[in-house]
Formats: structure tokens, sequence, C-alpha cells
């Protein structure tokens, strides 16, 4: 709750404006009821002729306007508000997802985060232009209409005092309490949705199997069952409604019976009052259920506002820098792992004290069970995550003392399910590097990455559109465009995630030529998968549950590791290589 | 409109609630303007000191029509809701049906999630369409009719005051209105889309950007984007909030019109004192239903396009126009030959050839695996065997029949088929497997099981929906154990066994083989292991068949299958 009221009073000037716009509301609506019964009262009772009531009329219509405008005017303001806390709150929440590390990247939670940046974001609107404008002003206006009524007629405000406490006292007390258990059906039941989805989505097997009316049968039946347990809580909802209702409508019976008796057996008031009370009473009573339903709604959408608002609670894991630049080299630094440590804060995984040093340009391969932490290892390597214990040196200085940016620039680092982003396949590939290239430069990094062939047969080369919006890419083609990328970078460092199983072989050689093609001007260390990239390696990693089991060539792990050796022969096969 | 006109007619078919929540709702407007009607007449008459049973007659009138309007309010929601629910079942059952046989011929090779998400998305959304759209106008209606000829007998000027506010805020100003919300709406809808593709994009590339250093820019794309998109929803709210308060200030100057009128009337006595109270307060109560007209043309215009876009889709005469004359509805019990002529085939929306020409044979009996990377097409060829697929030229034989002749049913009939993605439903265990054949004896069931290697699965084993309590591996075997309860002699397999460990998918295999040893059977496979008693191995790649032979024959070669052989050994 607090989260959300500090949101609100960022925007003090609105606010307190809005404030304003509510009084002058308020008031307005008492001088227009003032207005209607003088004129009223004038000709029916007073016999005033029709000129001497015409300025009552003009203040009317003045004062009908005033009421049409502060109401327009405060909606306006609150859509305002929702906008700029929208727009801020994207913003702050787009830069917290950003600043997290790329483990919390991982955990499975994007379709989360995504949906929070742009429907969690969406949610909180009505908070913002709905329910602030409406809760000051169904508070002030019977508050105000209580004053003047009682100050005109004090048996009136006896009722309504009396009547009023019972519609709040009634939601409080029992709505409330029945409404969360009936608000936590309905949205079980409001997933019905979600089961009209899921029954459409096995239309193809239920068709092989001859099953399709049955399951309409189905689908029927469950949908009306639905229907008839929504309408169940439902109807507790419209209970309460009418019983609210007519307590409102009862009382304005009484107050107009009360009014009756005085104006008749007392004739203790005039009908100027009587009339002044009569037309207020329901704006009283009307603003009453405007705020019981006000409140009802602005629940929901202030949960939406507290969701959202609770990621700003969460957890970081930071990366640390530091302010220095490489200097330009002309092979790749030397690359020396102390002991570095990492642990998860969430899984309490942990990857225990590896050491290792990696010469220039040469083949490291990271070899293990799944599990092991070779990605974890790489994401270390490539400064995605800082180790908790220990240090990695670029030839001799810590890597901390550097900026991000000036590491990223020495680095490529090519996925197992590479991302295309929406653009042309020029721009795809020209996202390797930060620098302006030439055309010139991608087709040569295209080449060498095998995708020359497949443009030529595009009509538009290399401005076709991929991506999201434009034309599919099979995993093989994917791939190329993320070698492509790293050829265009000429990076000292290359990174590889090697993929496990489903390439095409072409795609196959060419992810072998082109590590061995990377490998004349930089070190690449890879995550392997395949026996061809183990056996050209300078070093081997060999993990095991977090740990550094041993390193060294493939002959020497052979001989010396026998974990290393079951899990290489696992796959023997009849072919000699 | 047409979508929508069509959506009415399943609309109409709750004659009854509808008709129900109609009345209540006219009783239940026309007794609150009575109600205040009443009030400011008893007001006017008491001043004037009449006879007290008249008080009586009128409080009692008054407290009458509160517990009536009440009542009525309450039967209103009641049934107007229920009208609801059962319409949005009609809606849901009418495009389920118009789905099945579209279904998955429709789906984009890449996103078949998004059209259903889309479709449910729309049939929801249309239950607003008698809620908000549909009813308000016809009580409305209702209520200011009544409340019109009633104001007529004392007034003719009055009544028709009341007669150009109804136009007005009932017609006019939400008709124009939605004229602007359309063209906003189309707007939001346009940038909501950019910035999801956005946000997308960066959460699921958030490791290559922040690797490739694109990060702070694609933030920025993002942020324009979103400031673009809060800018056209902020236009559509304002337009929503104009019309709201444009329209209360129309009702207000109604008010103010009966008002001036009025009293002009009273004052040169055209129009008796006592009965000036009483219309003002009609005139402020008649509006309280027109509230919901400001917003009818949001949840108009939401509903065009959601009837105009589902029926874009189960209409699309592409698909709908594909009934060629299916004269075969049976198909032999015993296992056929297939062959593949010339077939050529393009899935919805992929931009090159899926499959530019493709010909083989297998003969009846026969054992077949079809191999090669992702997207090679192997997967399409079983979904073109199946019919799930209409090639786009050549013909695809069944035996001696032309598939083309041949109804879908038929060769379902014939078929065992166990899919990438197979869909399990609530219930039990029994019922999924029942899913197979209704009468299917328990003995039978659990002989299943225990071929699939699912022996520890009770038939009283709970599944949930899309199978989400059970592993992938007992998933695809539970699949696995439906296709041993079916009947038919066409086994067709695609990555059957793809979650299971060697071991398990031995003794499966060797089941699946002991059961189909006179039947001919297709098997799609990733892995090349378990291949050498296939009587014909064809190898795909990019739509094509770059190999095909039996086991020896394509080792001995030592081409394109032999190097995926050896590239899959050397896989850890």
């Amino acid at each position: 709750m607090g989260n959300v009221k500090k949101t609100v009073w960022m925007h003090k000037k609105k606010v307190y404006f809005l404030f304003g716009l509510t009084l002058m509301l308020g008031f307005a609506i008492v001088a227009q009821a003032y207005a209607i019964t003088s004129i009223v009262d004038g000709v029916f009772l007073k016999e005033q002729t029709f000129f001497s009531v015409i300025p009552w009329l003009i203040a009317l219509l003045f004062l009908l306007l005033v009421r049409s405008s502060t109401d327009y005017l405060s909606k306006r303001i609150g859509v305002s508000i929702a906008s700029e806390v929208k727009g801020d709150t994207r913003s702050k929440l787009l830069k917290k997802y950003v600043s997290n590390s790329v483990q919390l990247a991982e955990k499975g939670q994007t379709g989360k985060k995504v949906s929070m940046l742009l429907d969690g974001v969406d949610e909180m609107d009505s908070f913002y232009s709905q329910f602030i404008p409406q809760v000051m002003q169904s508070t002030f206006v019977p508050i105000l209409m209580l004053i003047v009524i009682s100050t005109q007629h004090m048996n009136s405000g006896i009722i309504l005092v009396v009547s009023a406490p019972f519609i709040p006292i009634y939601m409080i007390v029992i709505g409330i309490k029945t409404q969360k258990k009936s608000e936590e059906k309905l949205e079980k039941l409001a997933s019905f949705s979600g089961k009209f989805l899921e029954t459409l989505q096995g239309l193809v097997t239920l068709k092989l199997f001859a099953q399709t009316n049955r399951q309409k049968e189905e689908l029927e039946k469950s949908s009306l069952s639905f229907r008839d347990t929504t309408l169940d809580i439902l109807k507790i909802a419209f209970t309460q409604s009418f019983a609210l209702e007519l307590i409102s409508m009862l009382s304005i019976g009484i107050v107009a019976l009360e009014l009756a008796i005085q104006l008749i057996i007392y004739e203790s008031i005039s009908f100027f009052t009587a009339f002044l009370i009569l037309i207020l009473v329901p704006e009283f009573y009307s603003s009453l259920k405007e705020l019981g339903v006000t409140f009802h709604n602005g629940r929901s959408s202030m949960g939406a506002a507290k969701k959202v608002l609770e990621v700003f609670e969460e957890e970081d894991e930071p990366t640390l820098w530091g302010k220095q630049t490489f200097p330009e080299w002309e092979v790749p630094p030397t690359i020396q792992l102390d002991q570095v440590n990492f642990t998860y804060s969430n899984t309490n995984f942990r990857l225990h004290t590896v050491t290792a040093t990696f010469l220039p340009k040469q083949q490291i391969a990271i070899v293990g069970a799944s599990g092991a932490g070779k990605t974890t290892l790489l994401h270390l390597i490539s400064g995605m995550l800082t180790p908790d214990k220990g240090s990695i040196y670029i030839n001799q200085e810590e890597l901390t003392k550097y900026t991000e940016s000036a590491w990223l620039e020495q680095i490529s680092y090519i996925s197992q399910n590479p991302s295309i982003f929406s653009g042309t396949i020029g721009e795809n590939i020209a996202m390797g590097t930060t620098e302006e290239v030439g055309l010139e430069t991608v087709k040569a990094a295209a080449q060498l990455a095998g995708l020359a062939l497949l443009i030529e047969t595009l009509e538009q080369g290399f401005d076709t559109r991929i991506g999201e919006a434009g034309r599919g890419l099979s995993s093989g083609e994917k791939q190329r465009v993320s070698i492509a990328r790293a050829f265009l970078k000429k990076p000292h460092i290359v990174l590889l995630d090697e993929p496990t199983r489903g390439l095409d072989l072409a795609t196959e050689k060419i992810l072998q030529q082109s590590i061995q093609k990377l490998n004349e001007t930089a070190t690449v260390i890879t995550v392997a998968h395949r026996l061809h990239t183990i056996k050209n390696a300078d070093q081997i990693l060999f993990l095991e549950n977090g740990k550094l089991q041993a390193i060294g060539t493939h002959e020497t792990l052979l001989e010396n590791s026998p974990a290393y050796k079951e899990l290489v022969m696992i796959q023997k096969g009849r072919i000699q290589e | 409109m047409r979508a929508l006109q069509k959506i009415m007619k399943l609309m109409l078919i709750e004659k009854k609630d509808i008709a129900i929540a109609v009345i209540c709702g006219f009783i239940a407007g026309i007794s609150s303007v009575g109600l205040f009607a009443a009030s400011g007449y008893l007001i006017s008459k008491s001043a004037l000191i009449p006879p007290f049973y008249t008080l009586i007659i009128l409080t009692s009138t008054v407290k009458l029509l509160g517990l009536i309007k009440a009542g009525a309010k309450y039967g209103e929601r009641l049934y107007s809701h229920r009208a609801t629910f059962t319409i949005l079942s009609n809606v849901r059952i009418a495009f389920y049906e118009k789905l099945t046989p579209l279904v998955p011929r429709i789906f984009h090779k890449y996103r078949s999630g998004d059209l259903l998400a889309r479709v449910v998305g729309d049939v929801e959304s249309l239950q607003n369409f008698f809620l908000r759209v549909f009813y308000p106008p016809i009580v409305l209606l209702l209520v200011f009719v009544s409340t019109i000829l009633f104001v007529r007998f004392y007034s003719i000027a009055i009544a028709l005051i009341l007669l150009l506010g109804f136009f007005l805020t009932t017609i006019i100003i939400p008709a124009l209105f939605s004229l602007k919300q359309v063209k906003i709406k189309g707007n939001v809808r346009d940038e909501r889309g950019n910035l999801s593709t956005h946000i997308t994009e960066l959460m699921y590339g958030f490791r290559e950007l922040k690797l490739f250093h694109q990060l702070p820019a694609k933030q920025k794309m993002l942020l324009r984007q979103s400031e673009s998109y809060i800018v056209h929803q902020k236009e559509e709210n304002l337009n929503k909030v104009s019309s709201q308060s444009f329209n209360g200030f129309i009702t207000f100057i109604t008010s103010w019109l009966v008002i001036g009128v009025g009293a002009y009337f009273v004052a040169n006595g055209m129009l008796e004192g006592i009965f000036l109270a009483m219309l003002v307060m009609i005139s402020l109560t008649v509006f309280e239903p027109a509230a919901p007209m400001a917003v009818f043309p949001v949840y108009m215009q939401e509903s065009r396009d959601a009837s105009t876009r589902l029926y874009e889709v189960v209409e699309d005469l592409r698909f709908i126009g594909d009934k060629r004359e299916t004269s075969i509805n049976e198909l032999p019990s015993h296992a056929p030959s297939l062959v593949f002529l010339d077939i050529q085939f393009t899935y919805r929306g992929d931009w090159r050839k899926t499959i530019p020409n493709l010909s083989f044979t297998m003969p009846a009996g026969t054992k077949t695996a079809i191999v090669g990377a992702s997207g090679s097409g192997k997967s399409t060829i079983l979904q073109l065997i199946l019919k799930l697929q209409h090639i786009d030229a050549g013909k695809i034989f069944w035996g001696e029949y032309d598939t083309s002749t041949v109804a879908d049913k038929a060769i379902w009939k014939q078929a065992r088929v166990v899919l990438q993605e197979n869909y399990y439903f609530y219930g039990t265990i029994r019922e999924n497997l029942q899913l197979a054949e209704s009468q299917l004896s328990d003995t039978q069931m659990k002989a299943a099981l225990k071929k699939a290697q699912l022996e520890h699965f009770s038939l009283e084993h709970h599944v949930l929906e899309k199978g989400e309590n059970l592993s992938g591996g007992e998933k695809q075997r539970l699949a696995i154990a439906r296709a041993f309860l079916k009947k038919g002699h066409l086994w067709v397999l695609d990555e059957p066994t793809s979650s299971l460990d060697a071991q398990t998918e031995q003794k499966v295999y060797e089941e699946i083989f002991a059961c189909a040893e006179q039947d001919t059977l297709i098997l799609v496979s990733h892995r090349l292991h378990g291949l050498e008693h296939m009587d014909q191995i064809i190898v795909m790649d990019q739509g094509e068949i770059i190999e095909s032979g039996s086991y020896r024959e394509l080792m001995n070669k030592q081409d394109y299958f032999y190097k995926m052989k050896v590239l899959e050994e050397s896989l850890l």
C-alpha cells in the first residue's frame, strides 16, 4: 500500500488540483439544487413571472456547466496521472530487469516479465485514472450533502445519518468477507477461457481419435456448469446490491414522507426547504453507492498496481565493474581463472574453485554432464556473472578493473538458441558489433558463415526482414547468423555454447570450419558436446557437480580420469573416426 | 457488420433469458423514474395541504416503487448475466465446431499458439456484446418511450425536449464518438503490437543483446515505443472521457430546458404548478439508464472487431473451399502401401516451399524411417499422409486409392498415430486411453500400459489438463499405449521416443515392432540408432529426399546418412 501511495503523491500538484475540483463539484451540486428549487418554488408557489426566474435559469446553466467541466477536468487529470505513472513505471521496471544478471534472466521467468512489462503496467491505469478521482468525489460529496441537508432540516439529516452507515457497514462486515471468497472463486473460474483454449489445442488429437463430438458435449456441459457456479457467486453480490438499493430507496421514501408530514401536519417547513432536500438526498445515496462500487473496483486495480510495484523489491545480483579500458592488442590476452567461486542465490548451485590459464589462441573445451556448471563457467568468463570469491585476470590485470563495455568489445558469444531480432538479415548480422559497418563487411561475414547462398535466393537479399514480423529461419540458418555475427566482430575471444543436436549436416560443417577460422585470431572457449571439438582442444576443463575435476588434453584425461572416460565413451559406436 | 449479425443470431437463441432481463430492466428503469416523479408530486401536493389519505397513498406508492425497483434490478442483473454466460457458451461451441475441420491447416508453421490464443480472446470478449452493446439501448428505448408518453399528457413541449435529449445521448453522440474511436483504436492496437514485439525480443534475447552491447540501444527503442503507445492510449481514454462528460452535459442541458420551459408554462398558466416538481424530478432521473451509452461505442467496436476476426479465420476460403469430392468413406482393413507422387506443399505463412517436389513408395507391410535435421520436412510428410495438411500438387495413394478422394475420417480410422504434440485430457489414465476406443476392458488397457513400459501407472491415476502432472517420457509412453489400443494397420509415429532413455526406447520399439508385424509403419526419428531393421530409411534435407535405401545400403554408400551417423556417434 505504501508503494502505491508514494506513486500517487509524486504528482502532488495534480492531486491538489483534483482536490480543488472536487470541492468545486460539491458546491456546484448544492448550488444547482438551490437554483432549481428557487425556480420551481418561484413559479409554483410564489406566483412569480417567468422573467423573474430568468436570472436563476442562467445561474443554473452556468452551474451545470461548472458541474460538467469539473467532472471532465477531474477525469482528464486522472488520465494524465495514469499515463505518467505508466510511462515512468515501465521505464523503471525495464531498468530493473535489464540490470539483473543473466542468471535471473534465464530462470524461465521471461514470460512473466514480458507480461508484466506490457499488461501488468497497463492494468495499473484504472487505479490512477478512475479510482483516485472517483474516491475523492464519492467521499466529499456525501459529507457535503449531509451537512447541507442537516442544516436545512435536522430530521432529514438524522434519517440520513442513521441509514447511511448501513451501506458501508454492510459492505465492510458482511460484504467484504463473502466478496473475498467469491473473488477467489471467480478468479479460478475466470480461467475458463484457459480451458477453452486447451480444448482447442487438443483438437488435432481429438480428430485422430474421432472424439470431437464427445468433447464438444463436454465443452458445452462444463461451459454451462461454469455459468451456474459463477451465477451462484454473483447472486451474493446481487443480493447485496438489492439490500443496498432497498435501504437507499426506502430511506428516500422515509425522507419524503417525513418532509410531507412536516409540510402538511406541522407546517413547520417550507416547500422550498422540502424540495431542496428532496433533490439533494438522491445525490447523497448515489454517491455512497458509488463509493462502495469504487472501493470494490479499486481493490482489484490497486492489486494490479501493487503487483507491479512489488517487483522493485526483489533482490538484485549486481556485477562488479571498474573504469579502465583495454589497450589495443595484437593477439588475444591470456586469461587466468584463480580459484573462481560462484553460488546462485536462488538454487544454491555452486561452482567451486576453478583455476585455469588460457593462453592466446588456444582452443579450450568445457566438458561435463548436464548440470555440471559448464554454462555458469562460460558466463563467468563472459563477465555476465561476477565471482563471489577468486578472480579472473586478463593479461595479469583483474577483470573487475575494467568497464563492462570494454570487456564486451573483446568477446563474441555464439549460443545454442541464437536470438533473431526484428529487422533485416543485414541488421541482424551487424548486431555483432557496435561500430558502424558497411555492406561489404557484412557480406564477407555472411560468406564465411555459409549464408551467402541463402541470401542470394532472397529477392531482397540482405534487406529481407526476419524476426517476429518477418521471414522465418530454420535453426541451422539462425546458427549461421550467429556465427556471422562473430566473424563480423573479429573478437579476441570467442565463447561458444555448442548446440547439442538437430543441426543439419551443412551447418555442422560450417560450425566446425568456423571454429577453426575464428581460432586463427582468437582464443576459442567452447562448452563442448562433440568428440571432434574435444579432440582438437588444447585444454579440456572437465566439470562434475560444480567442481573442476581435471584439466588437460583429451589423451591425458582419458588416462587419468575414469569419470571423463566414461562420459566420453557413452556414445561409443561402431564407427571409427 | 455481417459478422456481428451472425453473432446476434447466435445470441438470440437465448430468447427467454434475454426477454426476462429486458422486462426486468424496463421495470427497474420505469419504477426508478416513477419513484422520483411520485416524490416530486408528493412534495408539491403536500405544499398545498391535501387530505391525509392522499399523503398515505402517495408515500405508499413511493415505498412500493422503491421495493419494485430494487427487486427488478436484482432480476435484471441475474438474468442478464445468465444470458451472457449462456450466450458465451453457445459462441464457444459454434466456433469449436467451425474450427474442427480447419485445424491444423490454418496454423502458421512457427506460431500456431498465437492463432488459437487470439480466437479464445476474441470469443471471450464477445461476452460484452450482449451486456453492453445489445441490451442497454433496448432498455433505454423502452424506458424513454414510456416516460415520454407519460409526460405527453402534461406537456407536449417537455415531452419533445426529452425526446431530443434521448436522441442526442443515445444515438447521435455515441455515433460521433464511435467514428473517432474506430481510428484511435486501430492506432492503439498497432502500437501495442509493436511494443509487444520489442518487449518479447528484448526479454528473450536479453543475453545476446547484453553481449553484443546492444542493450542500451534496444532499451531506448523500447521506451520510445512505450511512450508512443501510452500517448495513443491516452488519446483513447480522453476520447472516452470526453464522450462521457459531454453526454452528461447534454443530459443536464435537457433537464435545464425542461425546467426553463416548464417554469415558463407554469408562469403563464399553461401548466399546473403542482406538476412542475414532478416533471423536473423525471428529467433528472430518466437519464440514469443512459449512462452505459457513453461507453457503448467502445464495446461495439470491440465486438465488431472480434467477430470480424473470428469469421475471417473460420470462413477463410482457402481452407473452406477445400471440399474436394471425397467419395470413399471406408478403407479396407489391411496394411496399405503408400505412394507419394510429385508432392508439392507449402505451410501457411512459409515463404519458401516446404516440400518442392517429392516422390517415394512404401510397400504394404514395410517399416520405413524418415530422418533428417529439424526443419527438413519429416513431420510434414506424416501430416500429409494423415491429411492434417493438404498437398498443393501431386498425389498420395493409399493402396489403390487416391487419398484426395478418401474422407479424413476413413484414414484416421485405419491409422495408429503418435505425434510430437499429443493431447491429454483432464481425467484418469483410463479415460485418456479410452480415447482410442470406448469399449476397452481393463485387462486390455493394462496390457497396453505394460507394453509401453508404463506398468507403474494404475488406470485410476489422475491426469491434469495437457498432462501437466506427467513427465515428458510418461506422456510419450501414454501416447504409445493409446496407439497400441487403437485399431488400424498403418502406424504413423513422429519422434515417439525422443524423451526416453536408450534402454526404455529399445524395449518400446521391440513391442511396437512385434505388434506391427503385419502392418505398414512410418517412423520419424531424430536419433539414428535402432534403425538397423527398417526396410527403408529416407533421408531428408530442406524438403527433399537426399538418400533412401536400407540401413546397410546407406552405410555402405558412406554419404549423407553415414555422415549423420558419424556425427551422432560423436555427440556427448
